[in-house]
């Protein structure tokens, strides 16, 4: 089967994959009352250390693993540092952002000896390419079960509505927040390997291009619940598509790639209907 | 002071360990990040320009922050201000003496524009400022290129770029055969002026309480919302004004390029200073010597300059860190 309209639609999967990915990581630490702006580091560290770990070991199974420990493993700095340190959670994840840049672009140099660019790995392949656009749905599924049909997702979304509530009943809300950017960050970070070892097999700087602030437009316009994120993801992607479509049409298609950051923009007036982040998104708690 | 040394040190010892990663002495790659950076009077001079060129968007995130706003945009406004300098500064046909004020107050007046957005949405709509300006961030960058390769395209031009300005709308040097302009006196004055603004008007006065304790100054009868446009709009100003001057005083022309990331490493300039302009001054010089050690580092010690992006990051979130324990001890009868 192929035809335009069967083109069209694969690569809008293509393209939504990561940021679905990225998207339900951004609904998880929304949910649970941490704004993270990290996550574009995120799917650069899972990015960088699938490629890395795939050239250094020859598996890119092996890789994949690594990408998501890596990813969870930035979620987690986040999560320690807005948790345990009272840090802003604005300034950690700006800062955080910077050091995954720094820090890939710099292990880049030490792993391949040579900047910009690694060398080309084995890859996941085409089959492994659609495994992980399958398992993205699949995580949109699981995560909404998750959060609505389960007491772990009563207490996110507890944390991230009334988190004195939640000590109130007993459990330590800040565990409850660096569990959910520790997953979330493994989320993320799959999608930084979906990246590297699946769409591509390699890494260079700069391949995210901003998909995880396209991910947080995606949180907002999905109305901060996985199935809302997963849509607007798969309508970013559809964007994205429609861009190779409409090379040739006379459309800049600097317009194209604004559209999600200027729909994120109207979604913040309330233009598209009431869009209410958690009450306490964003709000630090201690003790 | 002394915690601040404690970070700074703790910080020298992890880009240590990292240039010991990278297969280098240390000893070689410090030596070679401060020779390139502080070597000789032209080394000296483009550490000035680059310290120049943090210390507007420093100035900007302090400002925002001290209102008790997140201005994570001063990226974008910088682009914008700079762009906004370099499309009429090519095109201009006004007498030189006119020409510079009339393109640094342009780009001001983009970088306010650009932040006054996320102001807006924040005072009229109560949009999360945070997101507003990391979109507009990404918005200002496909604008400008959008602008300088299609329809503002310049024919002089080569890249992602404007026609060079005239030599009359070139920012006077300081320093003959450098880089270094007026610009960087500009930058002091502005950080005396908002010294001389938080201390002693009443509007920095109500900026400030509406950033340390919101409701109170809300009840003390202080507009909120316009206290956050006006900050965002003359936080942006500040920005853009950076812009304008990397434009007139450092590449004569607009290029996309023309922030490695400015707006963003002036977060960690703005935590060192304390969000006090005249400490950022002294941190703006600190993050100066990296940014023009950094190339110099890699080539002669074969440390990627990456290693300072990787650095500024972690003084972000440890400087964050030291801030909160500071407060909680200054607070707890303990």
């Amino acid at each position: 089967m192929s035809g335009p309209l069967v083109d069209f639609v694969e690569l809008t999967l293509v393209k939504a994959a990561p940021l679905i990915y990225a998207a339900l990581a951004g609904v998880l630490c929304e949910r649970a009352g941490i704004l993270n702006i990290a996550l574009e580091g995120q799917l650069t560290v899972g990015a960088f250390t699938g490629v890395a770990v795939a050239f250094l070991t020859g598996s890119p199974l092996l890789g994949l693993v690594a990408g998501i420990a890596a990813g969870a493993l930035a979620g987690a700095l986040l999560g320690i540092a807005a948790t345990r340190f009272g840090v802003d959670q604005i300034v950690a994840g700006t800062g955080l952002n910077l050091l995954a840049l720094g820090g890939c672009a710099f292990g880049l140099t030490v792993v391949f000896g040579q900047p910009g660019a690694s060398s080309e790995v084995h890859s996941l392949g085409g089959r492994g390419e659609w495994i992980l656009i399958a398992l993205a749905f699949l995580a949109a599924i699981v995560l909404h079960f998750a959060l609505y049909r389960t007491a772990w997702g009563l207490r996110v979304r507890a944390c991230g509505e009334n988190p004195k509530a939640v000590r109130s009943a007993g459990i330590d809300p800040r565990n409850v927040r660096l569990i959910a950017t520790m997953i979330a960050g493994g989320l993320a970070g799959l999608g930084g390997v979906y990246l590297s070892l699946g769409e591509l097999d390699l890494y260079s700087d700069g391949m995210t291009a901003g998909r995880g602030f396209i991910a947080l437009a995606a949180v907002i316009f999905g109305r901060w619940t996985p199935f809302g994120a997963m849509g607007a993801a798969i309508g970013f992607g559809a964007l994205a598509a429609l861009q190779f479509t409409l090379q040739r049409s006379g459309i800049p298609s600097e317009l194209m790639q604004a559209l999600p950051y200027l729909a994120a923009l109207a979604a913040l007036t309330g233009i598209a209907g009431r869009a209410r982040a958690p009450q306490s998104d964003g709000v630090p708690y201690t003790e | 002071m002394i915690r601040a040394l404690g970070v700074a040190l703790a910080l020298a010892a992890i880009a240590a360990l990292a240039m010991i990663v990278a297969g280098a002495n240390p000893i070689v790659g410090f030596f070679a990040l401060f020779r390139g950076a502080l070597g000789g009077p032209n080394q000296i001079a483009e550490t000035l320009v680059q310290t120049t060129s943090l210390l507007f968007p420093s100035l900007a995130v302090a400002f925002a922050f001290r209102a008790g706003l997140f201005n994570i945009g001063a990226e974008g406004q910088l682009i914008i201000g700079g762009l906004v300098a370099g499309l009429i500064g090519a095109r201009l046909n006004v007498p030189g003496a006119l020409a510079i004020p009339v393109i640094l107050v342009a780009g001001a007046f983009g970088g306010a524009l650009w932040g006054s957005t996320a102001g807006v949405l924040r005072a009229r709509f109560g949009g999360n400022e945070v997101i507003a300006t990391l979109m507009l961030n990404i918005v200002a960058a496909l604008l400008a290129n959008y602008l300088v390769v299609g329809p503002l395209h310049s024919p002089g031009a080569t890249g992602a770029e404007t026609a060079q300005l005239p030599e009359s709308s070139w920012l006077p040097t300081l320093l003959a055969d450098t880089r270094l302009t007026i610009a960087l006196p500009i930058a002091i004055l502005l950080a005396f002026a908002l010294r001389f603004v938080f201390d002693r008007t009443i509007f920095g006065y109500e900026l400030r309480a509406a950033g340390d304790a919101p409701e109170a100054a809300r009840r003390a009868g202080i507009n909120l919302a316009r206290t956050a446009f006006v900050a965002m709009a003359l936080s942006g100003a500040m920005a853009g004004l950076g812009g304008a001057t990397i434009v007139t005083g450092v590449l004569h022309r607009f290029n996309v390029a023309l922030s490695p990331g400015y707006g963003f490493i002036a977060i960690a300039v703005a935590l060192v200073g304390d969000l006090d302009p005249l400490r950022i001054i002294v941190a703006a010089f600190a993050f100066g010597i990296l940014q023009s050690g950094s190339l110099t580092m890699q080539a002669y010690a074969h440390v990627p300059k990456d290693v300072v992006t990787f650095v500024e990051g972690l003084a972000i979130v440890a400087l964050a860190a030291r801030r909160f324990v500071a407060e909680r001890a200054k607070t707890s009868p303990a």
